[in-house]
């Protein structure tokens, strides 16, 4: 069984990240999966498909009154892989790449994320018009990314090691986890609640608690499509019932095992992007 | 007219148990109709129902422009009436910044994050949207995280547990342009919490329940609470618990007054039944034609009550006086009506005009307040007629045996008697003085009105120690003001992208080609694929010459071979850009205008603080700069400003951007914060932006227009001011021609307006020079001195008249005017000014304003008409009892030519308001022709009248 995934679509944040506890659980196929199972499963679904990958993102943010903004971007993602393990079996480190096109204003604009298994992941933003490369900080990971209902959080993962997983129910077609952050004062929830496909392993809703006990934030995954033997997410909705507003994330032109050089993951490839491989032609 | 009224006498006195039974019947029926719906409302599904509106936004339809746009615009921009909750400690010398104050300031956030609410009818969430709360623990601080590092994080994620933390919030919140003197006050000594509402209704609800919960809270805090919407809305819950207050108390007085004057318990009855009878068919009437209880219409049991008292106390004065000498009620009755019934209607009727006017008004509660009295006041006035000689009837003639010996045996020894027997001395004697002293009097008085100042403040409607005026007041000392207004701008004409791609165009494609060149890794055949783009320009054609460029682009790159991709990418990027050229607000220049304006408009008194887009963009410009103040600029370029506000977007609250501007970036809004709720302060804020704006064009079109409640508090009320302006007019024109009809004269007409004129310039004139601020009960009073002050008269000059032709000289008239009648009218002043009083005790200053004015107007109306009518009678009693009479009034050219100028003006007072009126010549030759037919009807009458007036 090769479990595999998109790129980083905005979905959940399940990463792996961290330790050897991440990595082991990673590597488990058990028959009646555990919680920790589970997590793990839909961690490398949802982030680890292939060795590398790339994808044209459309996002259309509604805010309550109905008003529509797009934008669009390219995501590359690269998976450092260690010499001797091969690409399936990797739920490791990984550099993102976010480059993006419209609005016109904010073109060539970059994202960059070096994702960490033991420490904060570093996060970058180059601003074009200004000639800057901002660092942002670890503690803007449950901000908004570029004004959307995703968190930078979103884009590359949450360690699942964060929080406490417990399995609540099992349906005919998904796993029904409640999840328990392990520090409450890093986060505005209170826990959330995740729906994971039984058959693609991808996790396909969740529900996010406030401290006031009703739901706040939700996400969903509305179509999925399997593309080069990978399960993936073409379509992901979040919403925000506080404000009243959502964002629809589209996938095209995925691909898997591209062949991207690990050297375009670099503050100097920010300033000049790396041209070739943001094409999908 | 006098036959009739003699015949519904006679009809009263002969069937006293039908009227009192009719009158009961159809009380009960309002009682009924009004109360039903809440009690039962299955029962009557049918009925409206009493339905409370206490929203002054209601002054104004809801198809007002103004409101029409406020409303637009809250939506646009997502926001929302606020609460405003100060906390400041005086004692602690970091002021709230201490770990107690915060940690209680941490819990009533949490707690106010709680007060949301299902409504049961519709399952609507309503409450605080906390999602929008402003507070230290729900707001974001921006600031460099270290070298190279921009980061956002709560500025109180939890309550700090060093003093040093809670010193380093203020020092982070003071940083922050958007947060300094809105959030921290500009001392660094206290803080303020904004709690947006779903609707302003709930403001009153909130309020209480936030006083309640820092009620809980020991230590030295001041949690203070104010704001518009809880000032508005506490005003109307307030207003009721005074009106069920005020109206019995101002009745029990009214009570105790004429039990005084009268001593019989039964017959004095009457005027209150008559009051009270009057105040549920007109309030019965309202509720169940739909219309809602406002702030308004819950003023007219006030105002009814004294004029419908006033009829009654007429006839019981003048009964009172007579009864003695026939000891026969029905006869005595009989006679009173006889003498007063003409009186009564007209004064009925000019009161009716004075209120009725008020439906010429633009403003919608007023119409209805001033149609609804009118109406009471004619069941006061047919009650008066009718119930009060059945009610007479229903007494025993026994009970009635000592009614008025008393009066009798005092009669010319009684202190008020000897009063007004001196009074009347005075008055022939001293003629000319009390006419010089009026006119004295009216000159200081219209110097008074020219220093009218005409505002209104709702927080000013609770008196000075009430909790929101001490919060107003601290708060307003601490913080750049908590009165909110919204300055709305919108992108104007020619700013749209259909732009012709002329020589500016092709400027900037050439320099974006060479500035592309000169980068490091430039796409290869740059140069060949921008002239491309810049010939396809010039080729293109049609309504849309961007948009045509774009397609064509687009196909251009889709066709493009391998190595022309990256060129085209570019050329494609730059066309993009060119169709953001329409997002104004992302304009350098645009925001460095709004920059400019706030900065005039910091200058200035009234606004303490302004918010805006400009603001947000520079702060988070320097904030990438590593929070170098040099930095707290607008940025050079559009693309510039978009990252910046990307950055912006990139923090915990990112839809707070679309509060300032719309997405389209086509409309923004400046938020003002005002030290004060007055009206003319805002007043002069709109005439400070309209100055900068006239003296600083801005750099692109753009159209501006003010929103928010403060703003709509001054439009309403410059409607109000100009309505009741013009409703007085039209009302007094409507007076002096029903006087003139009355008197069959013109100069009667006059002498009757005086009192009344006097009365109002006095008033007024004492309202200008004390101080007090025009606002709407001191307007709304103009109508009802009207009322009051022209009763007087007509009762003076009709008894004058009727006892002048009766002795033959004022000399011997004026002792018997000053008898019975002027008795009469000094009763009904101290009924009612006494009677009103008790609202001088009010917790709300309108209500003050009213007992304090009604009494003003009362004792000034009843000291003109005492004083200067019999003065004037006696200087004019030649002009005013010609010795020959024309045979019809109208043939009295005066009063003819007088009285029809006067129906003019009033048609044109009018009819003006709702047509688009001008002069033309056809004005001038309709002048001409008129007066032309005045001479000719002059000489042609000549002769007629001289012929009449010779036999007699």
């Amino acid at each position: 069984m090769r479990l595999t995934h998109p790129l980083i679509p905005m979905a959940l944040r399940f990463s792996l990240a961290g330790a050897a506890a991440g990595l082991f659980a990673c590597a488990v196929r058990a028959q009646s999966p555990s919680a920790e199972e589970i997590v793990a499963r839909a961690n490398r679904a949802a982030y680890y498909q292939g060795s590398d990958g790339r994808a044209t993102v459309r996002m259309a943010i509604t805010d309550a009154g109905g008003q529509v903004r797009e934008r669009q971007m390219t995501i590359l993602r690269r998976d450092d892989v260690p010499p001797g393990n091969s690409g399936d079996e990797h739920c490791g480190e990984q550099k993102f790449y976010v480059y993006f096109h419209r609005p016109a204003d904010v073109g060539k604009m970059a994202f960059m994320v070096w994702k960490h298994l033991d420490r904060d992941d570093d996060r970058w933003l180059y601003l074009p018009a200004l000639d800057l490369v901002k660092r942002i900080a670890a503690s803007d990971e449950r901000t908004s990314f570029v004004g959307s209902d995703f968190f930078y959080e979103d884009v590359s993962g949450r360690r699942p090691q964060e929080d406490e997983h417990e399995l609540v129910e099992t349906t005919e077609t998904a796993y029904v986890l409640r999840n328990t952050p392990k520090d409450p004062t890093l986060v505005e929830f209170s826990h959330y609640t995740t729906w994971v496909d039984r058959k693609t392993s991808l996790p396909v809703k969740a529900e996010y608690y406030d401290r006031g006990g009703k739901i706040y934030r939700v996400y969903e995954a509305l179509e999925t499509s399997m593309i080069q033997d990978h399960p993936t997410v073409t379509r992901a909705k979040m919403s925000n019932l506080g404000t009243g507003g959502s964002t629809i994330t589209e996938y095209s032109d995925v691909a898997y095992d591209v062949g991207l050089p690990e050297d375009i993951f670099s503050e100097r490839y920010l300033r000049r992007a790396p041209r070739q491989y943001l094409r999908s032609r | 007219m006098k036959r009739f009224g003699l015949w519904l006498t006679e009809w009263s006195l002969s069937h006293p148990r039908l009227v009192v039974g009719w009158m009961a019947a159809i009380s009960l029926f309002f009682v009924l109709g009004a109360g039903l719906p809440s009690i039962a409302p299955r029962l009557v599904p049918w009925l409206p129902g009493v339905k409370v509106d206490t929203d002054p936004e209601n002054m104004l339809a809801r198809s007002e422009g103004v409101r029409v746009f406020h409303n637009r615009m809250k939506e646009a921009y997502g926001l929302h009436d606020m609460v405003v909750v100060g906390v400041v400690n005086e004692a602690h010398p970091d002021g709230v910044f201490n770990v107690d104050s915060l940690g209680r300031v941490y819990e009533l956030v949490e707690f106010a994050r709680t007060l949301r609410w299902t409504d049961a009818a519709t399952g609507v969430v309503e409450g605080v949207v906390e999602v929008d709360l402003l507070a230290p623990s729900t707001v974001d601080n921006i600031e460099p995280g270290g070298p190279g590092v921009v980061r956002f994080e709560w500025l109180m994620p939890r309550p700090p547990a060093t003093a040093e933390e809670a010193r380093a919030i203020r020092r982070k919140a003071k940083r922050l342009p958007f947060l300094d003197g809105t959030l921290v006050s500009e001392d660094g000594q206290a803080l303020c919490i904004y709690l947006p509402l779903t609707s302003k209704h709930l403001s009153y609800r909130v309020y209480s329940a936030l006083r309640e919960q820092t009620a809980r809270f020991d230590g030295e805090d001041r949690f203070l609470i104010t704001g518009l919407p809880v000032a508005e809305d506490t005003f109307g819950v307030e207003m009721f618990r005074q009106m069920s207050v005020s109206a019995p108390l101002a009745m029990l007085v009214i009570f105790l007054l004429l039990l005084a004057f009268f001593r019989k318990l039964a017959l004095i009855l009457s005027p209150l039944v008559v009051a009270l009878v009057s105040v549920i068919w007109t309030m019965g009437l309202l509720v169940m034609t739909g219309n809602t209880i406002h702030i308004m219409s819950s003023m007219i049991p006030i105002f009814l009550m004294p004029i419908a008292v006033l009829d009654a106390v007429h006839i019981l004065s003048m009964f009172f006086d007579r009864y003695q000498q026939t000891r026969d009620r029905v006869q005595t009755v009989r006679s009173v009506m006889g003498s007063l019934f003409m009186a009564m209607l007209y004064t009925s009727l000019t009161t009716v005009a004075g209120f009725a006017s008020l439906a010429l008004t633009p403003i919608p509660p007023v119409q209805v307040f001033g149609l609804f009295s009118a109406f009471g006041i004619m069941v006061a006035w047919a009650l008066t007629v009718t119930f009060i000689p059945a009610f007479v009837t229903l007494i025993p003639e026994e009970k009635l045996a000592d009614f008025g010996t008393h009066h009798v045996a005092t009669e010319s020894g009684g202190p008020l008697a000897i009063l007004l027997r001196r009074l009347s001395g005075f008055t022939y004697h001293r003629a000319w003085s009390i006419v010089v002293a009026m006119v004295l009097v009216s000159a200081v008085a219209v110097h008074g009105i020219t220093r009218i100042r005409i505002n209104d403040n709702p927080t000013r409607w609770f008196s000075s120690s009430h909790p929101i005026r001490v919060a107003d007041r601290v708060l307003n000392e601490h913080f750049g003001g908590t009165y909110m207004a919204y300055l709305a701008f919108e992108a104007g004409e020619g700013t749209d992208a259909t732009q012709d791609l002329g020589d500016e165009f092709a400027a900037r494609l050439l320099s974006r080609r060479d500035e592309l060149a000169g980068e490091e890794g430039a796409p290869a055949g740059l140069a060949e694929v921008f002239d491309r783009l810049s010939a396809e320009a010039r080729a293109v054609t049609g309504p849309d010459p961007l948009n045509g460029l774009r397609d064509r682009a687009e196909g251009l790159l889709d066709a493009a071979p391998d190595d022309r991709l990256d060129a085209w990418d570019e050329a494609l990027l730059f066309v993009e850009q060119e169709l953001q050229r329409r997002e104004v607000f992302k304009d350098p220049d645009v925001l460095r205008y709004l920059i400019r304006l706030q900065e005039t408009l910091a200058a200035s008194d009234v606004v303490g603080k302004s918010n805006s887009l400009a603001d947000v963009v520079r702060t988070v410009h320097r904030e990438l700069f590593e929070g170098q103040e040099e930095y707290l600029r607008i940025p050079d370029s559009a693309a510039a400003v978009a990252q910046c506000l990307i950055t912006y977007q990139s923090s915990h609250r990112p839809h707070d951007l679309w509060h300032f501007v719309r997405t389209d970036y086509r409309g923004t809004v400046l938020w003002l914060q005002l030290r004060s709720g007055d009206n003319r302060d805002m007043d002069e804020v709109v005439r400070l932006v309209d100055a900068f704006i006239r003296e600083n064009p801005p750099p692109v079109p753009l159209t501006h227009r003010w929103f928010g409640l403060t703003y709509i508090n001054v439009v309403w009320q410059q409607k109000m001011v100009q309505g009741m302006l013009s409703a007085l007019l039209g009302s007094f024109l409507v007076v002096f021609l029903m006087m003139t009809v009355l008197f069959r004269s013109a100069i009667w007409g006059f002498l009757c307006m005086l009192p009344l004129s006097l009365t109002i310039v006095v008033t007024y004139g004492a309202v200008g020079l004390v101080g007090k601020d025009y606002d709407m009960p001191v307007a709304v009073l103009s109508s009802l001195s009207l009322g009051l002050a022209v009763d007087f008269a007509i009762h003076f000059l009709e008894h004058s008249r009727a006892l002048r032709e009766k002795h033959g000289n004022w000399e011997m008239a004026v002792g018997a005017v000053f008898g019975e009648p002027a008795r009469a009218i000094w009763r009904n002043i101290v009924v009612i000014a006494v009677g009103f009083l008790p609202l001088l005790f009010a917790s709300l200053v309108p209500y003050k304003t009213v007992g304090m004015l009604m009494a003003t107007i009362l004792v000034v109306a009843g000291m003109t008409t005492l004083l200067i009518l019999p003065a004037l009678m006696r200087l004019l009693e030649r002009q005013l009892f010609p010795e020959g009479r024309a045979a019809c009034f109208t043939c009295n050219c005066v009063t003819c030519a007088v009285s029809a100028a006067a129906a003019v003006a009033l048609v044109v007072i009018s009819v003006y308001r709702f047509l688009n009126l001008g002069w033309t010549s056809l004005t001038a030759y309709s002048i001409a022709a008129v007066i032309l037919l005045v001479g000719l009807c002059r000489w042609s009458s000549r002769r007629q009248t001289r012929k009449q007036e010779i036999p007699r």
